[in-house]
């Protein structure tokens, strides 16, 4: 197991270079963020002095080898909006984020599995024709969208809940179901199929002829079966899923690393946009690190190798 | 068991459809699989209506979409007290004719959608055969890319790239053509990597045929299938995209109309005009859910061993 | 042979699959009956309804498939009008089944010791303790090496012969009155084969089990049965005993069945020496459904159906060759 782990670890490098190397390419390419940097009436010698010292003048080689000389050390650069170090305000905005892509996945597993897996075994019942009718729509509509309906619905229409901010669990509720939506759709889908497909395996019908009740078949010997691909499909999800979060967050003025970056983009702060980058792709690794270390405790077929 | 003999009746009558294939010219053929599922029809006549509506936006559109008119502002949809007949769909803050909004914003919706997934399939196809044919070094850096792209979620990347060159419809073309390459390689690489292994290519290959012209002639009409299939869908994911940048202000930027943006524009005034921010989504959700339907159709007929994990 | 008391009786079963290509009648007024500690064997090829019939008698036919018509009596209780939970508690119980694929029989998730003590548990209402000492024991018993070892492993290391053991003990474990074997040996190596049979022969003789051996394969009938009957198109074609079935066939399709005589290890079902298949449900023939394949038919054959009658004490044939003959005397 810790042989496969390192293994796996070791293969993140190669990633995260070339991560670094096609953000950097853009960066590059960008051009100079000196005039941005300091104020509207600086003259062209502040900007050239500026631009030197900050080795901006170098060739593209020499500046990404220092580039990636501060990246080892977590040196992202300074934001010149907050004008301190761009990682840190990134990492303090996290937490906030994860709090709302943990809650969204809660809902969405919670809708998901009896959805999926009813669906499955009442195959083209009415409700199975409904849950994936659901899914489909859930999946066809924009999870922005959705979260001004709710706030329109919810908040302003009822006022059942705030508007937007963070802090308590009513802050909580419509962005996680805003964000929740989106995957619960697409979860239902997927468990719905695998459910579909398991059910018609041998060892079903063996369960079944042992005379185990329903609920044990269904849940004991299908279910479990169904995950394997459901757990690695929902895995290159939270991709998917920390790319709602950011917008989600705007819609609900959520005060996490979406809001952050996105302000960042507007208004070209660099240092935020990389260190920001940087943090969701190593999320999105270790999310699908751990899809694999579950894949492997739920099949006992595999051999860590 | 019963699984069994469901097939067997499938089978039964698709052996009766490849006869009437003979009969019958293609147009029609494929107008029977599609009336045969209800969804497909439904998703063909919605994308059908849509690019309609795109098409001829001019002729359909009651009024100029741009046209700012204090007199008329945040009017309610007609059927509404206080709604005017001439407004179906009710005006925005600056009088604007809602309806007019949508039929125009259908256009770079299209456009995006369609021109994105088509670059998008261009390096995808490029990347997917270098590296399923070749294999090696190449495959191996190629595919460490792909992981890269799939651990950066695709809008973040978008906003980085729209942070570096700013906001136009033709980067946000290139933009999300970039972002989506990685679903096409994928596919075509495997598909490459178990055609390369039969017969008929490695004979051509043992008698000296080139490489190209195997990759023209043998690789790529048996990967057309799925390419259809991920183009329809990735269109899909790529309006929601262009849809989530317009809305956030870095995607299309007036005064060209897109969906995202009348969604943008009427978030503001949600407490007093709910049309604003409610009908372009169902313009969205309506679109997508067609193109969706019509893929999952495709999907169906292209391609009976793929199941929904796309 | 034996002459026990019917433990099963099957009457005029017919199980029908409403999809939405038409009704596809699998099993078409199937009778026949198994007596205490007796083997009856249904021969026929793949089509012919033998796996629904034994998926009816287990209450495992899933929608859109449905028993229509038909009782089905085991030990006098009608299974056909049985309620679910009384089924169940039947069911891996009185009643025990073996499946094609030892391979695929067994939950890959799951440890044989897990997967086999789940039926004691669930019939003999023991501990958890109790479940395992049997279960080894039940291992034991069925000639499986290290059977402590075997219990927590999982089936992928387990070898198909291996695996067909543990379905057997798994069937076995709670003693049940009828055994159905749905082509137990099918996928098993030649070897392996003689002695999963021997096995099975040898348990069900201790316990007086009853076996409904569902097989395509003649020299399994040889080796296991007492009595058989030959399936065609969801029909019984013929009924005899095992003796005068290699005797004395009537029937054309049970001729040709033994004229191909498959060779042992050969799994696909095909048949040498009766050209043409089974006919597909939506193409069943009119008059009798193997008249197309058959070398003797008639004119009387491809307008009326022929019906079942008894020709012989014990033997009854699908023929209209008999019916004539009949109507001569």
């Amino acid at each position: 197991m810790i042989k496969f782990l390192l293994k796996r670890v070791l293969e993140f490098i190669p990633v995260l270079l070339i991560i670094s190397f096609i953000v950097f390419s853009l960066v590059f390419v960008a051009g100079n963020p000196v005039a941005l940097m300091l104020p509207e009436d600086a003259s062209q010698e502040d900007i050239e002095r500026l631009t030197v010292a900050l080795g901006l003048d170098q060739p593209f080689i020499v500046q990404y080898g220092k580039y990636m000389l501060d990246l080892v050390q977590g040196d992202f650069g300074k934001s010149f909006r907050y004008n301190t170090d761009a990682l840190p305000l990134v990492l303090e905005r996290l937490p906030a984020t994860l709090e709302l892509a943990a809650a969204s996945m809660i809902i969405a597993i919670i809708i998901a599995i009896p959805l999926g897996v009813w669906s499955a075994t009442r195959k083209n019942s009415s409700l199975d024709l409904l849950a994936t009718g659901g899914a489909v729509i859930g999946k066809a509509m924009p999870n922005f969208w959705l979260g001004i309906m709710l706030i329109l619905l919810f908040s302003v229409t009822l006022g059942w809940f705030p508007v937007s901010g963070r802090g308590t669990i009513a802050h909580l509720i419509l962005p996680a179901i805003t964000l929740g939506t989106g995957v619960a759709a697409e979860m239902t889908r997927l468990i719905r199929s695998s459910m579909v497909e398991i059910l018609s395996q041998d060892y079903v019908r063996t369960a079944k002829s042992k005379g185990l009740r329903n609920f044990f078949v269904v849940y004991k010997h299908a279910f479990r079966n169904s995950l394997i691909p459901v757990v690695t499909i929902t895995a290159l999800q939270t991709s998917t899923l920390v790319g709602g979060a950011l917008i989600t967050e705007t819609v609900f003025s959520w005060p996490g690393l979406g809001q952050l970056l996105i302000q960042a983009v507007n208004t070209r702060d660099m240092a935020i946009v990389q260190a920001s980058v940087f943090t969701i792709a190593i999320l999105v690794i270790f999310m699908n690190l751990l899809a694999d270390v579950v894949y492997r405790i739920l099949d006992p077929r595999i051999k860590y190798s | 068991m019963s699984a069994n003999l469901q097939s067997h009746a499938a089978a039964e009558s698709d052996a009766g459809v490849i006869k009437s294939r003979k009969k019958t010219n293609a147009l029609s053929r494929w107008t029977k699989l599609l009336l045969k599922s209800k969804t497909g029809t439904v998703g063909f006549i919605i994308v059908l209506l849509v690019c309609l509506v795109a098409a001829f936006a001019n002729f359909l559109a009651p009024h100029d979409p741009a046209a700012i008119n204090p007199a008329k502002m945040l009017k309610p949809p007609s059927w509404l007290e206080g709604g005017e007949k001439a407004y179906l769909l009710g005006t925005d803050n600056l009088g604007r004719d809602i309806l007019s909004r949508i039929i125009y914003g259908s256009r770079v919706s299209l456009l995006v959608g369609v021109a994105s997934v088509i670059l998008a399939g261009i390096i995808g196809i490029i990347v997917g055969l270098a590296s399923g044919y070749y294999g090696g070094w190449l495959d191996s850096i190629l595919m460490r890319i792909v992981d890269s792209f799939l651990s950066i979620p695709n809008i973040l990347f978008a906003l980085v790239f729209l942070a570096v060159f700013g906001p136009s419809v033709p980067t946000l073309i290139i933009v999300l053509g970039v972002t989506n390459w990685v679903a096409y390689a994928r596919i075509v690489r495997g598909e490459t990597l178990s055609i390369k292994e039969r017969e008929f290519v490695r004979a051509a290959r043992s008698i000296g045929v080139r490489n190209v012209k195997i990759i023209s002639r043998h690789v790529l009409p048996n990967v057309i299938s799925s390419f259809i299939v991920i183009s329809t869908l990735s269109i899909a994911t790529t309006i929601i995209l262009e849809a989530s940048l317009s809305f956030l202000g870095l995607g299309v930027q007036p005064p060209t109309v897109s969906w995202g943006g009348i969604l943008s524009d009427g978030r503001d005034y949600l407490a007093t005009s709910w049309w604003l921010a409610t009908f372009p989504g169902v313009a969205i959700t309506i679109t997508v859910l067609g193109i969706i339907f019509l893929g999952d159709w495709l999907r169906d007929v292209l391609d009976p061993r793929s199941q929904s994990r796309s | 042979m034996k002459t026990g008391t019917a433990i099963l009786d099957v009457d005029d079963l017919h199980t029908y699959f409403r999809t939405e290509h038409g009704v596809i009648p699998s099993v078409n007024g199937v009778s026949f009956e198994v007596r205490e500690g007796e083997t009856l064997a249904i021969v026929g090829e793949s089509g012919s309804g033998k796996s629904v019939t034994s998926l009816s008698i287990m209450g495992l036919i899933d929608s859109p498939g449905k028993v229509e018509k038909g009782n089905i009596l085991f030990e006098g209780k009608n299974l056909t009008t049985l309620g679910k939970k009384d089924y169940r508690k039947l069911r891996g119980n009185e009643i025990a089944m073996i499946f094609q694929e030892p391979l695929s029989s067994l939950n890959p998730l799951f440890t044989i010791g897990n997967q086999l003590s789940e039926s004691i548990k669930l019939h003999q209402k023991v501990d958890k303790k109790t479940a395992r000492v049997k279960s080894i024991e039940m291992l034991r018993h069925v000639g499986i090496p290290r059977a402590e070892k075997v219990f927590s492993s999982f089936p992928h290391v387990l070898s198909g012969g291996m695996r067909q053991r543990v379905m057997i003990a798994m069937a076995l474990s709670c003693n049940p009155k009828l055994l159905i074997a749905d082509e137990p040996t099918t996928a098993l190596d030649v070897t392996i084969q003689a002695q999963i049979l021997e096995l099975m022969k040898k348990l069900a003789k201790e316990n007086s089990t009853a076996i409904l051996l569902i097989t395509h394969d003649l020299g399994v009938v040889a080796e296991m049965a007492d009595k058989v009957v030959v399936m065609y198109a969801g029909q019984v074609v013929e009924h005899t005993d095992v003796y005068t079935l290699f005797s004395n066939p009537k029937h054309p399709y049970t001729k040709g069945l033994l004229n191909s005589t498959p060779k042992f290890h050969e799994t696909e079902e095909v048949l040498a020496s009766i050209t043409g298949t089974v006919p597909t449900p939506s193409k069943m023939p009119k008059g009798c459904k193997f008249n197309p394949r058959c070398p003797f038919a008639t004119e009387v054959c491809t307008t009326q159906e022929p019906v079942l009658r008894e020709v012989a004490d014990g033997h009854k044939v699908r023929c209209w060759l008999y019916e004539e003959k009949e109507d001569a005397i």
